[in-house]
């Protein structure tokens, strides 16, 4: 009863919670979360729900940002389409890539699209001509339509990330609930089954992967404009890395999981910005302890709770029917 | 309308042929079965009917449409279900779950309609639920609808198995060795079974290896011996055909 209302109240405390302080900077770190929620919530899609392992992720969020950066800079492309053509580029590079990866399963996938993305992360670092190279492109204009509107605070930034977040969840929801989804999960759980069922795995697990890369390219479009800046730093190790960490110590398969993955990534980045990179060891100990002791993430602290407390009650009212 | 028509189907592995020029048919509320000892080909031809594995040579139709080395997923789609020799679940998903994911060929409606939520999406998810929930009580599973699959006995996990299958409204159940690992009781509820499916108007083609179970319930049956076909016929005629006591039933189950 209670799991009916508590999206939606999610979804209000997210809206007055940058009313709680005028500081820019909590805004500024309240962006970053909506944007690596949707980041994180995309690469769900590929980990969480046909259950492959992709370190390619950071690529497609760094096509979208670049996508928008050089349509902007060279050919004066306005904002919010260049978000569709950002989401577009970005999937059509992840049609492209999981059309040759994902006839590959396991191990040598995730193999696979470590190589793609450290290709792209390399081809953005030295096509100077395009991409301006290891320096990134700066003066990314701000989203807008036209002069008379523009998104020039933090707050204009969260506030259109959010309601992209919540779209994606709920299409995420939606999803679950549809025949497609279950084509998904049965890819997942088990492939011989589901071909045997008619599911198409190959096309199945394309169709996620497009949907998931093409969002994470709108996510990286938004983060360029936001910025004003992008960097192929964007693409490194270091970013494919946090997104699955945001993902599955959450708690991968589930839609509050990336989104809190992606607050407690945010959060600890800030909190252990004095250890330098120190930080990086303790995130791949969050991951380790995570994968070992919570490999249902975070998230499923909370259902275990919500279990026992099922559990409890059921015999609190046995107790109560037997006197 | 002949159901199934197997015609000259072959595989070979380098030198050895598995299989080599196998005929038979399937007719409409048929149930057939197929024998042989370890060894005769029974799996790699049920692999093939399957899809699961192409031929070398020969053809197979399903109502007159060739699906001869078709891929496993097509030749689902034109209404052949199947069974696995190994147990092949959802083993994390409930009893229901699984066999909903099952219902996915005789649906239509995907992602945006799920989205918008549109009247035929909600039709459809109540056909789904009430097909899956029929398939369970079939199969005996009501009263496990939400357990986990993995969760489940040997023997309930057997029938979810046929259950995932019957979801699928096949007009076509081919069943991989369903009776293997099972106990005599559960052998004889898992005859009944058969023969309610057939009844309910889908052939049935079975790789058996557990003889009271073919003679209890096929009406045909088809004998392999190193990947040729030896006898056909009713199971009376067979157990009776020299060739066949000489190669496989003179060894056990004369008896059954």
């Amino acid at each position: 009863m209670m799991a009916r209302f508590l999206p939606i109240l999610a979804v209000a405390a997210a809206l007055v919670l940058p009313l709680a302080t005028s500081n820019t900077y909590f805004h500024h770190l309240l962006v970053l979360w909506m944007l690596y929620s949707l980041l994180a919530l995309s690469l769900n899609i590929i980990v969480g729900y046909i259950g492959e392992l992709s370190f390619g992720h950071a690529a497609f969020f760094g096509i979208g940002a670049y996508t928008a950066a050089i349509l902007g800079m060279n050919f004066g492309f306005p904002g919010f389409p260049g978000l569709l053509m950002a989401g577009i580029v970005a999937g059509a590079f992840g049609f492209v890539i999981g059309y040759v990866a994902l006839r590959i399963e396991g191990p040598q996938f995730v193999i696979l699209t470590l190589g793609f993305g450290s290709i792209i992360f390399t081809t953005t670092n030295y096509w100077v001509d395009l991409t301006r190279g290891p320096m990134g492109i700066s003066n990314i204009a701000p989203l807008g339509v036209g002069a008379g509107f523009e998104l020039s605070s933090a707050l204009d930034y969260y506030y259109l990330s959010l309601l992209l977040v919540v779209a994606f969840a709920y299409a995420c929801h939606a999803l679950m609930l549809s025949r497609t989804g279950r084509a998904f999960i049965a890819v997942r759980e088990n492939a011989q089954l589901a071909a045997s069922l008619g599911v198409d795995v190959f096309r199945t697990k394309l169709l996620a992967f497009v949907v998931a890369t093409a969002v994470a390219g709108v996510a990286g479009a938004i983060f360029a404009h936001y910025l004003t800046v992008i960097t192929p730093e964007v693409m490194s190790l270091n970013y494919m890395v946090a997104i699955l960490i945001m993902v599955i110590v959450g708690g991968r398969g589930t839609i509050a999981g990336p989104i809190l993955g992606a607050l407690i990534y945010v959060g600890l980045l800030e909190l252990l910005r004095a250890t330098g990179a120190l930080r990086m060891v303790i995130f791949a100990a969050l991951l380790t302890v995570s994968v070992i002791f919570l490999p249902g993430g975070l998230v499923s602290l909370w259902r275990r709770f919500a279990d026992r407390s099922t559990v409890r009650t059921a015999r609190q009212a046995q107790v109560e029917a037997g006197e | 309308m002949t159901i199934l028509s197997v015609n000259t189907l072959t595989k070979k592995f380098g030198g050895l042929t598995a299989v080599s020029d196998v005929d038979f048919e399937v007719q409409p509320g048929e149930i057939l079965g197929i024998i042989g000892p370890n060894g005769a080909g029974k799996t790699t031809l049920f692999n093939m009917l399957a899809g699961s594995m192409q031929p070398t040579s020969g053809t197979v139709h399903l109502k007159g449409q060739n699906i001869t080395g078709m891929r496993a997923d097509r030749i689902a789609r034109l209404g052949v279900a199947r069974t696995f020799q190994i147990t092949s679940l959802f083993p994390a998903l409930s009893a229901h779950d699984n066999v909903r994911a099952a219902t996915y060929r005789t649906k239509k409606t995907g992602w945006m309609a799920s989205i918008f939520r549109t009247a035929t999406y909600r039709a459809e998810e109540a056909d789904v639920d009430r097909d899956a929930m029929a398939a369970l009580h079939f199969c005996d599973l009501a009263g496990h609808a939400d357990d986990n699959a993995e969760s489940l006995s040997y023997g309930d996990q057997r029938r979810l198995e046929i259950a995932i299958a019957l979801a699928a409204k096949p007009a076509l159940l081919l069943l991989d060795e369903p009776a293997a690992g099972m106990n005599p009781e559960e052998g004889q509820r898992l005859v009944n079974m058969i023969r309610k499916i057939r009844d309910n108007g889908t052939s049935v083609l079975l790789v058996e290896h557990h003889m009271r179970v073919v003679m209890g319930v096929c009406d045909r049956v088809v004998v392999l011996d190193h990947g040729e076909k030896i006898a056909e016929g009713t199971p009376a005629a067979v157990v009776d055909n020299p060739d066949v006591i000489r190669v496989y039933l003179g060894r056990e189950a004369v008896s059954a």
